[in-house]
């Protein structure tokens, strides 16, 4: 049973409750809860854009790799649609942050593919302080999906969550879920 | 049982009998009476609650968890919670707005009487736009305005009532109850600012108020210097009539951080401003203060224990912070001047008067013998060195905005010191990081070496927009052509420093009316161009089309709101007298104006917003701000966007989102410049005005995002609304969404589409 995290890099958003995240510290398991999801959502953030890892990529296209393996439709919040298309590739939808948890928070919405609600959402590069809390509206308010953060910070609202990970283990993290995704 | 005041009791204090105007239905409303105005906005613009805390600590029954779904022993649950603590946080800031414009009133009648007349020049004949819309009452004298306190202070009674364990059950009732602090945080603001302009001689009626130095830079260190922390400026105002009164003023600094420098600046041009309250430990222990007079609300808890460590002397002048310090008010001047000077104490003094005399003397006795001043890069690289580069990074996981500090500490250790210049503009100065790291490394003191020192130049706080002004507005902004009225207002707790002045000058250069007010007014002005001017030097500062203007502190964005009013009732001839539903609804479907609190930070930031959306004006916050729990969102594609045609009695769906949120928390700047244009939309805009806001919404758009807005289909209701610059793109975006035209209407009026005592026929002018 892995670790249920309370205390995440960011003391600011330390859990005050007690329903906090499974921490996924193996990510071959990381890679196969977004393989089982029947309709899962990458929801990638601005700081997606701004983190480079020392191979010159950013963690933004490690998402997109995810995202592509397993045929999962993005969501870009704030200003990442311009990087997007500017790496040739449009997302399947445009929200912000606040807009994309409100919809998601309705089980009746229909899914960027008009598919029907998202059953795993996973978020990364979110500002610390919005993913956290959009993370307990999801976890307040959304009983019908799991969200996941793949964020080094750790997010405790989330139903899963990476450990707290140096910038290296991160990337050797993201790299493992790719590999496993691709087999 | 609600009704507090008897009808003849209102009648009689809002004098009835002066027929300036046609009493409204709702003169000094309570909670029951604007309900469901409220209850109309509520369904359009729901409530979204993001929990900071799943568990509820108020009664000994708890800690009650209330993770989804569960409820606590009360009964509560999540989202009445969150809505609770809302209305917690928004009665904490009508207090301290109330209180602050309750000691302003009583303090001035007390010096004037309360006979003294409220006169705000030749510009303004409609004085007070709010107390008029809510309460029915023209304010004439202090007196008056001393009657507006009373009628907050009833109503904040019976809104902190409702917090109570056991009372309200609803999350839609408590958010009633929101909107109505807000309403009458907004209405207190007015009364305390009318107060100290006419009390205090502040400038009125002027747009072009003095340009006044702004920055730690500006300050002449070889002289002595009083610094005024808060936003209560009796006290400083004082100590500049001691200086005036013994000819010192050329001998002595008088300083302000947070809104007292705005309301010192405001009295006398000789006065400076430090900078925002982000900026208050930084200064304080650069140490360049003689004297410290803290008056109220956003001042540091520990501030004589920072005085203690530089050496300088500390005065608490209100009865809001005592600090725990002897009450010196009733003490001889000399003996508590030599106590201060010989032995370092520090007291409270109550008297205005007497602070500033005591504040003024004691600086000019300590500041020779004073040490002041910034460390340079030499004594930071030291410093700096003491960083033992922890793997935890504990300074970074305390840090509000998380920052890499320790990367900036090692670069210093090394003598270079551009990534700790960058971290300073985003830094808030907190001292958490201190605190945190295990060798408690003097990060403030640190920055000092890269803290830029520069003087700047800020427009000194003008007051209420001119009656004027909105006659020659009015008809542009209702109309459209006038894209919006972009108000950048509150703290200073945003993602970096130079993002308001960057946001300003965007939206002025585009012909929006930029209005800024508080630590945001503040900040705007420390960015220079190439060419060495603020925003404020190179823009006019009339409320007009390309123009940037500064209302003063805090309690001036209350002008902000009563601009919004006389547009209504100036421009529109609407009847303001006790008629708050149909001015609300005239600017929430008229007046593009959008309110931009990027750094909020404080309760009162937090009800102030919700005072706007109560009179339909949307605002968009920071990031930080998603900490305040709650938000007014809309969801464009599946929400019923129905209104009253006003002259045809029919209800029209319009398909038309705007404005599409109430209350908006955006990720980054990039996405507010986008956002805020779209949030100045109107369903009354003329199809020459939309094409004016989908000008600059579309172009801001495609320079953020790359691409045409996804939601264009939303917002063009007919091929005569898009701009001509774009017309092919968007047609061919049209066409490929399959939008359709939408219907037109003459007056969009939400009277008539939920229960009012309002006639329907009462929005037609």
């Amino acid at each position: 049973m892995a670790e249920v995290m309370k205390l995440p890099f960011w003391r600011v958003n330390v859990l005050t409750g007690l329903k906090g995240a499974r921490v996924i510290e193996d990510p071959r398991e990381c890679a196969s809860l977004i393989r089982r999801a029947k309709r899962p959502l990458f929801v990638a953030g601005p700081r997606a854009i701004d983190h480079y890892f020392d191979n010159g990529k950013t963690s933004l296209e490690y998402v997109l790799e995810i995202a592509r393996l397993v045929n999962m439709p993005t969501c870009a919040t704030a200003h990442v649609k311009k990087r997007m298309l500017e790496l040739g590739i449009k997302p399947d939808s445009v929200y912000d942050i606040i807009e994309i948890i409100n919809h998601l928070k309705d089980p009746d919405w229909q899914g960027v593919r008009k598919e029907g609600n998202h059953d795993l959402i996973v978020f990364s590069g979110i500002r610390c302080e919005l993913a956290e809390l959009g993370l307990s509206t999801l976890k307040h308010f959304a009983p019908h999906l799991k969200t996941m953060a793949l964020c080094r910070y750790s997010h405790p609202n989330a139903d899963y969550a990476q450990p707290i990970l140096s910038d290296e283990k991160w990337k050797g993290y993201f790299e493992e879920v790719v590999t496993n995704l691709q087999h | 049982m609600v009704v507090t005041l008897e009808r003849d009791e209102v009648s009689e204090l809002i004098r009835s009998e002066d027929m300036w105007e046609p009493i409204g239905p709702t003169p000094m409303p309570e909670i029951p009476d604007l309900r469901n105005w409220s209850m109309r906005l509520l369904k359009t613009y729901k409530p979204f609650y993001a929990p900071f805390c799943d568990l509820c600590c108020f009664c000994t029954y708890g800690k009650c968890d209330l993770t989804a779904g569960k409820k606590g022993a009360c009964g509560i649950d999540i989202a009445s919670q969150q809505a609770r603590m809302v209305l917690i946080a928004c009665c904490m800031g009508l207090s301290a707005h109330g209180a602050h414009a309750r000691h302003l009133i009583d303090y001035l009648i007390e010096r004037l009487g309360e006979d003294y007349k409220i006169d705000l020049g030749m510009q303004v004949n409609v004085e007070a736009p709010i107390a008029r819309t809510v309460t029915g009452l023209k304010p004439e004298t202090l007196g008056d305005l001393r009657k507006v306190v009373e009628y907050v202070e009833r109503g904040l009674i019976h809104l902190v009532s409702s917090t109570h364990t056991g009372q309200e059950g609803s999350n839609l009732d408590f958010e009633v109850k929101n909107l109505h602090a807000g309403m009458l945080d907004l209405l207190v603001m007015e009364a305390a600012d009318i107060a100290q302009i006419v009390g205090f001689g502040y400038p009125t009626s002027i747009a072009d108020t003095p340009l006044v130095d702004i920055g730690w830079g500006s300050i002449d260190r070889t002289k002595a210097m009083v610094l005024c922390i808060g936003h209560n400026a009796a006290s400083a105002n004082a100590v500049i009539d001691y200086l005036r009164a013994n000819d010192l003023e050329d001998e002595v600094e008088v300083c302000g951080i947070c809104c007292t420098a705005h309301d010192v600046t405001r009295y006398s041009d000789k006065a400076k401003v430090i900078g925002p309250l982000s900026r208050q430990l930084f200064f304080l222990r650069c140490g360049i203060a003689d004297v410290i007079v803290t008056d109220e609300q956003c001042v540091l808890t520990n501030v004589p224990e920072e005085a203690r460590k530089t050496g300088a002397a500390l005065i608490a002048a209100s009865d809001k912070i005592c600090y725990g310090l002897e009450n010196a008010t009733e003490r001889e001047t000399d003996e508590i001047v030599q106590e201060m000077v010989e032995e370092g104490k520090q007291f409270v003094i109550f008297d205005p008067e007497k602070a500033g005399e005591v504040a003024a003397r004691v600086a000019i006795k300590i500041a020779p013998r004073r040490k002041k001043g910034f460390i340079d890069e030499a004594e930071a690289q030291e410093l700096a060195k003491g960083c033992e580069k922890c793997k935890a990074y504990m300074c970074s996981q305390a840090c509000p905005n998380l920052l890499p500090i320790q990367q900036g500490m090692q670069q210093a250790a090394e003598g270079s010191f551009d990534r700790l210049r960058s971290l300073f503009d985003q830094c808030f100065t907190c001292g958490k990081c201190e605190q945190e790291c295990p060798r408690h490394l003097p990060v403030v003191k640190i920055m000092q070496s890269v803290a830029t020192k520069e003087t700047f130049k800020l427009r000194s706080g003008r007051g209420p927009i001119h009656d004027v002004e909105i006659r020659k507005v009015g008809s542009p902004i209702v109309l459209g052509t006038i894209p919006g009225i972009v108000a950048f207002v509150g703290c200073s707790n945003y993602p970096a420093a130079g993002d308001i002045a960057e946001m300003a000058e965007e939206f002025a250069k585009r012909k929006y009316i930029v209005c800024l007010s508080g630590c945001a007014a503040m900040v705007a002005a420390m960015k220079k161009d190439e060419e060495g001017k603020t925003i404020y030097e190179k823009y006019p500062p009339d409320f007009d089309a390309g123009c940037i203007l500064n209302v003063g502190s805090c309690v001036a964005n209350s002008h902000i709101a009563g601009a919004a009013i006389k547009v209504a009732n100036i421009f529109a001839t609407l009847p303001s007298r006790a008629n708050y539903e149909v001015i609300a609804d005239y600017i929430l479907n008229r007046v593009g104006a959008c309110g931009v609190a990027w750094g909020a930070y404080s309760q009162k930031a937090a009800t102030i917003g919700t005072g706007f959306n109560r009179w339909g004006v949307p605002v968009v916050l920071g990031p930080h701000s998603s900490k305040y729990r709650r938000l007014y969102l809309s969801r464009k594609e599946e929400d019923d966007w129905t209104v009253m045609d006003g002259r045809t009695g029919q209800l029209v769906d319009t398909q038309e989102p705007t404005p599409e949120h109430l209350a908006y928390v955006i990720e980054s700047k990039e996405r507010a410049m986008v956002t805020i244009p779209k949030l100045c939309m109107r369903r009354n805009d003329t199809p020459q005005g939309r094409q004016i806001k989908l000008t600059h919404y579309i172009s801001l758009y495609k320079r953020y995002m790359g691409t045409l807005p996804d939601d264009l289909h939303h917002v063009v209701r007919s091929t005569r609304d898009i701009p001509l610059v774009y017309k092919k793109e968007v047609m061919a975006y049209l066409k490929e969404v399959g939008w359709k035209e939408k219907p037109a209407l003459s007056l969009p009026t939400l009277i008539g589409t939920y229960p009012s005592k309002v006639r329907p026929e009462a929005v037609i002018h």
